[in-house]
Parts: structure tokens; sequence; C-alpha cells
């Protein structure tokens, strides 16, 4: 093979010595004169292990370094994601926070700057809960080819539609005071990098979405406080633009007369203005991702099952899209030939994903294959295959899930 | 391996208890590799590297970030890793063989059986050919316990419509031991 990995030989030879005496094999590791194996967990981070410890045993982790992982789409078969099921991707080291030490201060131009605690700012302002998509700009990025760079997300993995408890971000722009010339919020968050030169993980939203009434500084999860590794003690919920926008462990709102300049802004979580062809790389009129393009997934029956061929069998999924509203889902038995419509669950909150139920007779024995394709209000539909772009953004192709009919 | 002898390699290092040995995330050997691995490992795993190839304008691309998000790398450094990469992890043309791999080649043990059983007429490390690439099959059944039994299930028993309507035909002829061999090696090609 082109690419065999170079150590096999050596593995063998750890394998063989480990029997014979384990000191060879640690004499000969040493010889290789590697860097030293990070620690766990540097200080004041956790360690995966106990990041893990917190999630449900249908997670796929991609990545240790940095943790990146999901569930499949039929482990996702819920109205509202449960905390041990919601995706998990950090740019950087995990903090473990205090959070009666932890402040988050609003800054640049502003009136006056803030500074909160977590109970003063409890305090300060309404709370709201409200169901809203998070989902990682990369969701679905496998499905691309040729392949893009970046966390190799399932077609259904990175994203989920938790419930999140804290107060609008409009109400602290308001208390702070906007000048004239505000045009942009960002977050910073307070994650560190495994080395000083490490940069901030900095993005910025354009003010219009920061003071959308939907957009949160939010500390809770599902009714408990925001897990370790979903932001403690507070984050950002932009629901239904890139997750990116939602920073976690939040420390600083930036108001800004311009979109913030840095790596996670230009280089990372863009997009080409206008498609390429796939393969290329970046052109300079990259535009930064924003909101979610119309998207479905069906979450039941999981795939490959086995289903009776006497029974109906009713097809469940659910569809969302970052800005606007679901129209209506439809589902093919035949490939995209014909479709039919899905039953939509009455629309809850405006970024919460919405329910579809599709009941079917089989016509008869075998494998067959349930697609689902959703709309939304503006007349845009899922389509069999997203523009490439270089870095793998906005999957949002029909899902297909395969079943086999039997007697 | 006796307990003892296990925790020793563990606090050394050479076994992580998280599951991957430190010591086999590599990169290709080539000119550029140490480097390469040296820099990149400061903040990821090299399988960010090896499970995509990129052309030699998407690696700039990449550099670029890295060094905005605070890699401590000149633009000396920058110009070898970038050759580096565009040479043996790049998308067009086909990554050129390390010399250390060449000259691992012909008695290569698996690509034998690779070979033997015709896997390789569909199937290619990293390119979907007919059949999906080993390495898309590594991580479709990464993290998953049961995934041993389950690849060699389905490359025992062939299958359909798991990657497409293209028939894998079942596989009848090989031993227990060698099946047992090819699953593993297909579940390290992540």
């Amino acid at each position: 093979m082109e690419d065999r990995r170079p150590d096999q030989s050596r593995r063998s030879f750890l394998t063989r010595a480990a029997g014979a005496g384990a000191l060879a094999a640690i004499g000969d590791a040493l010889a290789q004169d590697k860097p030293a194996a990070a620690p766990a967990a540097p200080a004041g981070t956790i360690g995966n292990d106990a990041i893990k410890r917190e999630k449900h045993a249908a997670m796929q982790y991609h990545s240790e370094r940095p943790l990146t992982g999901s569930v499949p789409a039929h482990e996702h078969d819920f109205d509202v994601t449960p905390n041990d099921r919601m995706f998990v991707r950090n740019n950087l080291l995990n903090p473990d926070i205090d959070a009666a030490q932890h402040r988050l201060t609003v800054k640049g131009l502003v009136d006056k700057e803030l500074s909160f605690s977590l109970d003063e700012l409890k305090k300060a302002f309404p709370a709201v809960t409200l169901r809203g998509m998070l989902e990682c700009a990369g969701a679905g990025r496998t499905n691309y080819l040729p392949a893009a760079s970046g966390t190799p997300w399932s077609q259904t993995g990175g994203m989920g539609c938790p419930a999140w408890t804290g107060v609008r971000l409009a109400g602290l722009l308001k208390a702070a005071g906007l000048k004239s010339g505000a045009a942009h919020v960002a977050g910073q968050g307070g994650d560190p990098g495994m080395i000083a030169t490490a940069a901030p993980v900095i993005r910025s939203v354009p003010l219009a979405k920061a003071m959308e009434e939907n957009t949160l500084i939010a500390w809770d999860m599902n009714g408990a406080p925001l897990p370790k590794v979903h932001g403690y003690p507070l984050r950002l919920v932009v629901p239904g633009w890139v997750g990116s926008a939602s920073t976690k462990w939040v420390t600083t709102l930036h108001v800004l007369d311009a979109p913030f300049k840095g790596a996670y802004m230009t280089s990372s979580y863009v997009m080409p203005k206008w498609p390429v062809e796939p393969g290329q790389k970046m052109p300079p009129d990259a535009v930064s991702t924003e909101a979610w393009p119309v998207k479905s997934m069906i979450t039941f029956p999981a795939p490959n099952s086995r289903v009776k061929g006497s029974g109906r069998i009713t097809v469940r999924g659910r569809a969302w899209v970052g800005e606007g509203s679901i129209d209506r889902v439809e589902i093919s038995v035949d490939e995209g030939v014909t479709w039919q419509r899905a039953r939509l669950a009455s629309r809850g909150d405006r970024y919460a994903w919405r329910t579809f139920t599709f009941d079917y007779q089989p016509q008869r024995f075998g494998y067959m294959t349930f697609v689902a394709r959703a709309w939304d209000d503006r007349g845009n539909a899922q389509p069999m295959v997203s523009a490439w772009n270089p870095l793998g953004y906005f999957w949002n192709g029909v899902h297909r899930v395969g079943v086999l009919v039997e007697a | 391996m006796r307990l003892d002898k296990l925790l020793v390699l563990v606090f050394l290092g050479i076994f992580s208890p998280a599951g991957t040995p430190q010591d086999q995330d590599k990169l290709i050997s080539g000119p550029g590799s140490t480097l390469t691995e040296n820099k990149c490992k400061i903040c990821h795993e090299l399988q960010h590297i090896r499970r995509t190839p990129l052309s030699r304008g998407e690696w700039a691309d990449n550099l670029k970030n890295m060094k905005e998000r605070g890699t401590p790398m000149d633009d000396a450094e920058i110009a070898i890793i970038l050759d580096y990469l565009a040479a043996y992890y790049g998308r067009d043309p086909a990554p050129p063989p390390s010399p250390d791999t060449l000259a691992a080649g012909g008695a290569d043990p698996m690509q034998k059986l690779l070979n033997a059983h015709a896997c390789t007429g569909c199937h290619t490390l990293a390119q979907r050919v007919v059949g999906p690439s080993f390495r898309e099959i590594a991580a479709k059944y990464s993290s998953d316990a049961t995934a041993p039994q389950r690849l060699a299930a389905r490359i025992r028993a062939g299958g359909q419509g798991v990657w497409g309507q293209v028939p894998m035909p079942p596989n009848p002829g090989l031993s227990d031991a060698d099946l047992k061999r090819l699953t593993g090696w297909v579940l390290e090609q992540k």
C-alpha cells in the first residue's frame, strides 16, 4: 500500500518484547526520541475521560485532540436533545472554570463597560428558556467528494436541539448602551490552548443577529447547569447559525464596528462566495458562514433495520433551517423519483427542529430505502448533493436510510 | 502481558490508557516528516492530516490558518512542511510512496492477503473505486466496540446497500485467522 503506517514492524516488536521482557520494549521506545505524551489534563482544564463519563455510550468520537464526537441519526430520535447526546466539538482545551469566580464583560463600542458574575447576570435580566438548534458548520462533511479538510462528521453527526435557559444578549447590549457605529458583536471563549501563542477562540455575528430575541447568554441546558464540555458556566447560544457562533465559556463580548478579524473568522468557518470546482482551494472572496440551510434527518428506523412486511412502519425524523421555517418534509421510497408528504408536528420555538412522521405500508419484500427532503418557507429544498467547498461546510443533502423488509 | 509490565508501559506513555498508543500517531516517513509531526502534534492528532489528502493550495491555506491560530513556526519551516504535505498527503497527483514504504513493499503479508482475495480489485486505501476505501470503512466503524465482529461478518458474507448498490461477493475461502487479520488491518486505516 502506498501509505502503510511506518511503525508496523516496531509494533510487532513491541508485542513480542512485552512477553519476553518489557524493559527491552521500553528501551526501544525511549530510543525513538519521541516528544513526551501530552499530560491527560493540564492545570485548569478537564480531560477527555471526565467528559466522556457524562456522555452516552452511543457517542462516536472522531478525535481526542481536540475532542470531537456525536451520536448517529438513529440515536437522535428526540424532540429535545439530551445533554449526554449533544455533540462535542472543542477547538482548544476544555477549561475547568469556577463559576463563582467567572465574569462576563461587555466592552468595545458601548457607553459603559459592564461586568457580571453569574449571579449578577441572573438577577439583572429576565430568564428565558427556549429550544434551539446548534450545528457545527462541518456537520455532514464526510459526504463531500473529494474529501474536505476537517472533523469527519458523518451526514447526521455534529448537531442537536437542546433547551437553553439564559438571558437575551440584547438585554446586556442595551444595558451597556450601543455607540453609533456598533455593527458586530464578538464572543470570546475562556478555553486555553496547548501553548501560550494559541489564538483565543473569537467569533463575531452581525448586530441584528446579536439583538435577535432568541440569541442568549445561557447557563442551563435542559434544566441543569451547562455541562463543562458545553460551556459551563456561561455560553452564547446563537441558534440556527453555525455552532462556532455560540461561543462556549464566554468571558468577553466585544462590540465592534466590523466583523472580528482573526483565524476563526477569516481562515476557518468561511466559504467561497460562489461555488468552486471540487478540489480547488479557497478563493479570495470567501465569506463567513452564518445560518444553516434547510436540512433534515431520519431518526427512525435505524439504517439496515429489519421490518415486518405485514405491518405499517412509521418513519420518523427531524427537520430544521437556520433562518425562516420548515414548510414541508417529503419522503421518497423510490430513490427520489416520486415524493410524498410527511406529517409535520406543529411549530414550536423559532429555531427548534421539528419532528416529522410518515406512515408506510411496504409494497414488497427485500431491501428498500426512505429518502427525506425538507423545504423551507422561502422555496429552498435539500439538494441531492450540496455544493462542494474547500472546508466542507453546510452539507445539507437529502438523508437516505435503507431497511430490509421481511416476512 | 502481566499487569505490572503493562503499568510500566502506561506510566512511560508508551501505551495511553485512552486507547491509541502515542507512538502510533505518525506520518509517512519522508523529507520534512519529523518537523511536520513535531509542529502539528502540539495541538492535535496527526490523523487530522492522514485522513484527508489535499491539494498544495489547500495545504497552504491550512498552514496559514494554523499559523494564525498560534502554531510557532517561521516561514522557512512552513515552506518545508508545505512541500512535505503536498508531496505525501497530496490530492493530485497521487502521493508517491515513501522510501520506507517501498522497502517494506512486495513482501508485505497484508498486501499479499489483499491481493490473494481480490480485495484490491474494488478497494484502495484512500479512494473510492467500486467499493469504499479502506479509510472510509475504518472511519465508519470507528469508536465502536462491536466493529471487528460486524466488519468480519460483512467481509465473510458480502453484502449490498451499506455503501451502494454494487454487491460485494462473499469470501467463504478466507480462513478465520486471515479474516481476523484483515479486519484488524482495515479498522486501523483511519
